[in-house]
């Protein structure tokens, strides 16, 4: 368990260091940002071993020659024991990045750890899949992918095979190589990863650590660019789908010891099966939709009762984003039946709220989930504006309105949404208390919130001469002159219309100077 | 945190009917003649005009949307997210905007936005630029500085209101008007919570705009936050402003200042004027002036004039 044993490690840590740590992941955060940018967003796991204290700072990094001595050991061995015992030391030594380059330059190195993967001993395996492992990870770019590929068909043959450490160790070093190139990819690809894997997760269904490793290993496949031609068809045509499903259940009494790792990957793999957009009518009729949301109401109920587990967010988010993509794989009314628990509406508005201090661009992708559900053919979208209105949930969305960073356009969007429906729910949206809402929004910085909430005002007012006199009453008139005024012609010319068209001729009560 | 109801409708686990199939759905459409009742509106101009239509939004894994998200579990993947404290990107309030072109000021509550709205920017005289602190001080100002008609007729009747709200009697004269509101409504004689606030004056390229009559030209205040009446009121803030007062220098004002110097200009005069105030309002200033009276002293030839 490669994370848990990490985190145990941390804990420890204080003091000055957990400065330095946030001085390190700050900057470490911006370097992700810039790789993103890039299409470059790649990561790698190390798995920690048993018999190493990560902490253990004696171990001193070898001399080159000290590494090459011990390789050159390795080869000439015949006694399996010694041969084992050598391995080892060649591992320990390739925790140290140089040692990496060291062995890689050396002709012929990885056919030896090759054959000792597939040697008779199983103690000579496992130390060599896990040299093999370190050089997976390698922070040089020299020690690529494509240098370890005569690994690839062993390791996949024994992604199939019964002993879990193994298994796990194999895994993750194939979850390494998958980002590095479109050509190791589809060397995986031909020699059968996704078979693999697929009997993989049911041969070890019961074991959480191989689980959480096959689910990391498909979405490193997955991930990279350059996918959607043939991988992601194979992955959804292989039969994978409902075995992530079955890991997906809605029970969150989390293993202590693997807490939510395994559910968090299976989470992930179905977001970019999603949002990839190959063939989601394929992923709603095996269940994916409907299990989703389930484990998000269930989430939805945990975040309710204030039981926010540490890493949750890492499971909530790939669940929105699994969901608000599949929204639009077919008509919403034929999704209808996947997505008729109304408690799904009330987590989609908790998230925000549990989450806007923490985590703001979650809170942004909630509502944005919303403005899937509230945005098709009007026949389809009523039943869930509706119950928004019947669930009292309005108000909640109203309360995200002074946030920015994308969450209050987000949130006018579907608002707007709502008020397209027609004069009942705009009738509605007033109650709720939008139009002093908007008499807020309506002067805020950017022009984009602005108009938005002119495109929202619009609605309503036009929808019923109550509400362009509710606006008055509210002093929303002088708002609007004033936003006559703006640089922005978009701006001006919506606040004049409504100005002139809808909203009765200036009261005696506080009206401004003459325009 | 969470509203009560939000949690128990997420936490009860009884047999309440949660199918939203179940829920009575609200009647959808318009009435005939709304204006967004249907495509086929008459109305072409609002449907240029306004433009949003509720669309869903398909999200690939590289949209920038997705941004934060992606970082998050990369940072897990690597075994950063761990800290306990840790600073991510938290939810800013929005900022809210002077919409007023060329005016273009931040501030952070709607009450601070309100203020210097009301101030600076409501009641405008759109021929001199000056604030007034009300609709009806505006009326009044229009009528006695802008209206040709007013002094013709003030020649021969009582056109000069007294500026209380409520008291509805008229004078011949400023001077008259200026003693009924000292010894009637005991008015201190430095008072005048009508003196019109000048603003600096800026052309905008807003040539296309078509407004019923008015003045093509809307004038921007500099960042100056106090307003007159604050000025003039009891603050603590006096001793600092009578003090300024004493050192003040009277200033040109160059039209190419920069937006701090504006807002020390504006902060000296509107302290300088605290003593100059009802001067000011009853001899008046010359309506093509562009410059800051800070010399009326030496300006003014009415005899009579107590200050």
């Amino acid at each position: 368990m490669w994370r848990l044993n990490a985190v145990r490690h941390k804990a420890g840590r204080q003091g000055s260091d957990l400065e330095e740590f946030k001085f390190k992941r700050r900057a470490h955060e911006k370097e992700l940002r810039r790789a993103r940018k890039d299409s470059k967003l790649v990561s790698k796991i190390l798995l920690l071993n048993d018999d190493e204290n990560e902490e253990d700072g004696t171990m001193d990094t070898l001399a080159s020659d000290q590494v090459l001595e011990l390789f050159k050991m390795v080869c000439q061995g015949r006694d399996l024991v010694k041969k084992e015992a050598d391995l080892r030391a060649l591992r320990k030594a390739l925790r140290s990045p140089s040692a990496h380059l060291v062995l890689i330059r050396q002709q012929s190195s990885i056919a030896i750890l090759v054959t000792n993967l597939r040697g008779p001993s199983p103690q000579c395996r496992l130390e060599a899949v896990r040299c093999l492992h370190e050089l997976s990870q390698s922070p040089h770019s020299e020690v690529d992918s494509w240098r370890l590929r005569q690994a690839t068909p062993y390791l996949i043959t024994f992604i199939s095979g019964q002993s879990p450490k193994f298994t796990e160790l194999c895994l993750y070093t194939l979850g390494n190589m998958c980002p590095d190139s479109e050509n190791v990819r589809n060397i995986l690809l031909a020699q059968g990863i996704i078979p693999a894997l697929n009997s993989c997760i049911q041969i070890h269904r019961t074991n959480l650590a191989v689980v959480e490793a096959v689910g990391f290993t498909l979405s490193q496949l997955i991930s990279a660019n350059y996918v959607t031609g043939r991988i992601i068809p194979a992955v959804l045509a292989s039969g994978l789908i409902p075995h992530l499903l079955s890991v997906l259940t809605p029970v969150l009494t989390p293993d202590s010891q693997f807490g939510l790792g395994p559910v968090i990957e299976c989470a992930w793999c179905l977001h970019y099966l999603a949002c990839s957009n190959v063939d989601n009518g394929a992923l709603v009729a095996q269940g994916t939709l409907l299990r989703c949301t389930s484990l998000l109401v269930t989430l939805g109920g945990a975040v309710a009762k204030g039981s926010i587990e540490e890493g949750m967010e890492l499971l909530i988010w790939p669940l929105l984003r699994c969901v608000g993509n599949l929204l639009l794989s077919g008509p919403l009314g034929a999704l209808q039946p996947q997505l008729n628990d109304s408690r799904l509406l009330a987590a989609l508005c908790a998230f925000p709220q549990a989450f806007l201090q923490t985590h703001p661009a979650l809170a942004r992708e909630s509502v944005w989930v919303l403005n899937n559900l509230t945005s098709a053919a009007a026949a389809d979208s009523s039943v869930f504006c509706s119950a928004l209105f019947y669930l009292n949930l309005v108000p909640v969305l109203i309360q995200l309105l002074p946030f920015s960073h994308g969450i209050n356009i987000m949130v006018l969007r579907v608002l707007g949404n709502i008020a397209h429906q027609g004069r009942e729910y705009c009738l509605h949206l007033a109650q709720a208390g939008l139009l002093p809402a908007l008499c807020a929004t309506l002067k805020m910085a950017d022009p984009e919130v602005v108009t938005f909430s002119l495109e929202v005002l619009g609605q309503l007012v036009a929808s019923d001469p109550q509400l362009a006199e509710e606006f008055v009453r509210q002093s929303g008139l002088p708002v609007l002159e004033a936003i006559q005024y703006s640089n922005q012609e978009t701006i001006r010319l919506r606040a004049k219309h409504l100005l002139e068209h809808h909203l009765p001729p200036h009261c005696t009560v506080d009206t401004s100077a003459s325009p | 945190m969470l509203q009560p109801e939000l949690i128990q409708l997420l936490t009860a686990s009884d047999l309440v009917d949660l199918r939203i199939d179940a829920i009575p759905k609200l009647q959808v459409g318009f009435s005939p003649g709304s204006l967004f009742s249907s495509f086929t509106s008459q109305d072409r101009e609002a449907k240029l005009t306004f433009t949003f239509i509720p669309h869903q939004i398909l999200l690939n894994k590289d949209h920038e949307f997705f941004e934060d998200g992606d970082i998050h579990r990369h940072l897990y993947l690597q075994n950063l997210s761990t800290c306990p404290v840790y600073d991510s990107p938290t939810a800013r309030q929005c900022e809210f905007r002077c919409h007023i072109s060329g005016c273009s000021q931040v501030f952070s509550t709607v009450e601070e936005y309100e203020h210097h709205y009301n101030t600076l920017h409501r009641h405008m005289c759109s021929s001199c630029q000056r604030s007034l602190p009300s609709a009806r001080l505006l009326d009044i100002h229009i009528q006695e500085w802008h209206d040709s008609l007013f002094s013709i007729l003030a020649e021969r009747q009582d056109m000069y209101q007294c500026l209380v709200e409520g008291c509805s009697l008229k004078f011949r004269t400023r001077e008259q008007r200026k003693d009924h509101m000292i010894k009637i409504h005991q008015y201190p004689s430095d008072f005048m919570f009508d003196k019109a606030k000048r603003i600096k004056k800026i052309n905008i390229a807003n040539k296309n705009r078509q407004q019923k009559g008015t003045s093509m030209e809307v004038s921007m205040s500099g960042s100056e936050p106090e307003d007159v009446c604050q000025v003039l009121s009891d603050q603590p803030e006096e001793e600092e402003y009578m003090e300024l007062n004493h050192s003040l220098e009277p200033a040109h004002h160059k039209p190419t200042e920069t937006t701090a110097q504006q807002r020390e200009t504006l902060l000296q005069v509107s302290i300088y004027f605290k003593s100059q105030m009802a001067h000011y309002f009853l001899h008046g200033a010359p309506h093509d002036s562009n410059v800051f009276p800070l010399d009326l002293q030496s300006m003014c030839n009415d005899p009579e004039c107590i200050h």
